[in-house]
């Protein structure tokens, strides 16, 4: 009898484990897959992207749900074939849950046909190309605590009408890859509905040594604006060139790369006047969490400890990917599972105020959840980085590069 | 007009940065009749030196570049004795898998040993200019064309002149008869492979403050030197000078003309990759396709 109650009782704990869903979870082990670009052109990117979520680990305790968590970081390399072979692996062999990265548009864009196999919940800590937005805006799995390339042109247009009134003139240069193209259109369409005449839309390849021909169509041109749709490496290039060619252009515009300290670095004296959107700067005084205040503190403390931590000042991923995860976990904690769907539900009713604005993903229209919509515009000024847009939280005035 | 002049000036100093970075591997090639795939890490060796030199001792990567150039022709004579030396009888895709690997290691090496993030290395000369009228000389790209140009007539001179020079033609004709006549032909490929990493690492250098350093920088440049070497004839130093400019010119004026033509203006070298390669494979001046004649 005991021997049948024992088998009875096997079979059934085997029942149960058959049914439940396996896809996290194995012996109290919650799984996130990290594929970060650690290394290639947008290391800069993936190396924020782990310290934030090193440090959220850190922060959280490594177990959620009476769970062990377990980040699994594979190195993607910026590029398409390591993309698919690492998150193909993550989904398929280490059976993820859920996944936190890649950040750069053109590898999400890589990431989505293996993530599409299984769907583990996905957090994309990046991406402001809405190419990706089309492709998995009303995904229910997928989860965007980044602005859209939108976000980024309409903060932009307001600052420069703003500063500057309406009519001026602009020139687009903008990169070949997902990240210009799909910034284009937007870029093209907030400006002229804020009153700037698009003077020229000049194409560069990605990755290309020498921008002087485009430079020459630009000074042509004669634009009170120089808007440059590229990403990192390519605004790095754009500001040395646009600076070595004397191109004296009053205004000069960049996306989300001359807010990064890799792009400041290389770029020295050329980078002074550029003027570039941000979701967070160093400095900005937000209080702590009233409940959370450990794992959300206040912006100084949390700065003060990732100074602590690292030796360097953050960067604006460094604390969205540190957020990301603290709510990616405080959700498996609600949730109380490793279950995606659970825990997807957990993260659609978070709705907690953080040092990095309010975490809370709302349907925006193109996308089931998104978070963190606002950004800053600040402007390179004598070397530091000075907020010029919105006016409440503004420390100067936007000043012309080319007096 | 201006603007002609404009394109000219700026076609012909991005030429000039072409023949740099070609003018060793058409030399590795010419004499050791290896393609050498590693070259493009010899460049981006050269751009970290000279960034580190900044960074570390504060001087400007010129002043660095004898330096530069002494440590990349030891590095590449090194590299020669110890490893290339080992497969110049063995099939042409072994050498190439070599070179290949060398290159992979190298940017893996830079990545680890500097990480991948993208630097810069500042030069006097980064942001000064002249002002003719309308047309616009960035000093940089001045500067750099004019000591990519020294550097070319100096090892064309040298292959002219010197004792060593005239060996090194000797045995990039034929090498069987200038071991017979006593030429040391094992030093003479390795000092060609030293001097063709020193013109790899000098190119570094010069565009360590004209573009963004990374450990992959290399290979793209590389590639667009094969077109060059093949254009002008492979092996072949003049046909390569020649493939420089005409790479050069071409691509700044498909850039400015065409619409749109900056995104075109990349696949330049390889339209004429294609057709040098279907219409006359030995390029212009050159051996392109010939049978190795070691």
């Amino acid at each position: 009898m005991k021997k049948i109650a024992l088998f009875a009782a096997l079979a059934m704990g085997l029942a149960l484990a058959l049914a439940y869903p396996t896809q996290t979870s194995a012996q109290g082990v919650v799984k996130i897959g990290a594929p970060l670009e650690l290394t290639g052109k947008f290391t800069a990117y993936g190396q924020a992207g782990k310290r934030g979520i090193d440090m959220a680990l850190d922060t959280f305790g490594h177990t959620a749900a009476g769970m062990k968590v377990e980040v699994k970081f594979v190195d993607i390399q910026s590029n398409a074939q390591t993309t698919v072979s690492g998150i193909t692996e993550l989904v398929e062999k280490d059976n993820v849950g859920f996944m936190i990265g890649p950040i750069a548009s053109g590898v999400v864009s890589w990431a989505t046909p293996p993530w599409r196999q299984k769907k583990p919940v996905w957090i994309v800590t990046g991406s402001s190309s809405t190419r990706n937005e089309e492709e998995l805006g009303k995904e229910p799995r997928f989860f965007h605590p980044y602005p859209w390339d939108y976000d980024y042109h309409q903060s932009l247009a307001a600052a420069l009408k703003h500063a500057l009134g309406a009519g001026k003139k602009v020139a687009i240069v903008y990169s070949d890859g997902a990240y210009g193209r799909a910034h284009l259109p937007h870029a093209k369409q907030i400006f002229g509905k804020e009153g700037f005449t698009i003077v020229l839309e000049e194409l560069v390849r990605e990755g290309a040594a020498d921008y002087s021909p485009a430079l020459l169509k630009v000074r042509q041109a004669r634009p009170d604006i120089l808007l440059g749709l590229v990403q990192t490496s390519d605004g790095i290039l754009l500001a040395k060139q646009v600076k070595a060619n004397n191109l004296k252009v009053p205004y000069l515009v960049g996306t989300v790369y001359a807010a990064l300290d890799e792009w400041q670095k290389a770029t020295g004296e050329a980078g002074d006047g550029w003027v570039s959107v941000t979701t967070y700067l160093p400095g900005l005084k937000r209080p702590a969490n009233p409940t959370y205040s450990k794992l959300l503190p206040s912006s100084a403390d949390w700065e003060a400890a990732f100074r602590k931590r690292y030796n360097r000042e953050p960067e604006f991923l460094d604390p969205l990917n540190y957020v990301a995860t603290i709510g990616l976990l405080m959700a498996i904690e609600r949730a109380g599972s490793a279950n995606p769907d659970q825990v997807a539900a957990e993260l659609e009713k978070l709705d907690e105020p953080t040092f990095y604005g309010r975490m809370h993903y709302v349907h925006s229209g193109g996308t089931l959840h998104q978070a963190f919509s606002e950004v800053i515009v600040i402007q390179r000024q004598k070397g530091a980085s000075v907020v010029i847009y919105p006016q409440d939280v503004a420390q100067g005035s936007l000043i012309s590069s080319s007096p | 007009m201006g603007i002609y002049l404009q394109l000219l000036i700026d076609g012909i100093l991005l030429g000039g940065l072409y023949t740099l970075v070609a003018t060793g591997i058409s030399l590795s090639y010419g004499v050791i009749r290896v393609i050498n795939f590693a070259h493009g890490e010899f460049i981006m060796l050269g751009a970290y030196a000279a960034f580190w030199a900044v960074t570390l001792s504060g001087l400007d990567p010129l002043l660095m570049l004898p330096a530069i150039i002494v440590g990349g022709g030891l590095f590449g004579y090194a590299l020669q004795r110890l490893f290339i030396q080992r497969i110049l009888n063995a099939p042409h895709v072994n050498q190439i898998l070599l070179t290949f690997g060398f290159s992979l290691i190298l940017q893996n090496i830079a990545a680890i040993l500097w990480t991948g993030d993208l630097r810069s290395a500042p030069s006097v000369v980064s942001y000064s200019v002249t002002e003719l009228g309308p047309l616009m000389v960035p000093h940089s790209r001045l500067v750099a064309f004019t000591v990519a140009v020294v550097l070319v007539i100096g090892m064309l001179a040298w292959l002219k002149w010197s004792e060593l020079g005239r060996a090194t033609r000797a045995v990039a004709q034929n090498h069987r008869a200038a071991l017979l006549m006593g030429i040391n032909i094992h030093l003479i490929y390795a000092i060609c492979f030293g001097i063709s990493a020193s013109l790899g690492a000098a190119a570094g250098s010069l565009m360590s403050f004209l573009v963004t350093i990374s450990p992959w920088m290399g290979f793209p440049l590389v590639v667009k030197s094969f077109a060059v070497v093949a254009l002008g004839g492979l092996g072949s130093v003049l046909g390569t000078i020649v493939g420089g400019f005409v790479l050069g010119l071409s691509e700044t004026a498909v850039s400015f003309f065409i619409p749109g033509g900056s995104g075109w203006a990349e696949g330049v070298s390889f339209v004429f990759l294609i057709a040098i390669l279907v219409f006359r494979p030995r390029g212009i001046f050159g051996l392109a396709v010939e049978e190795d004649a070691r």
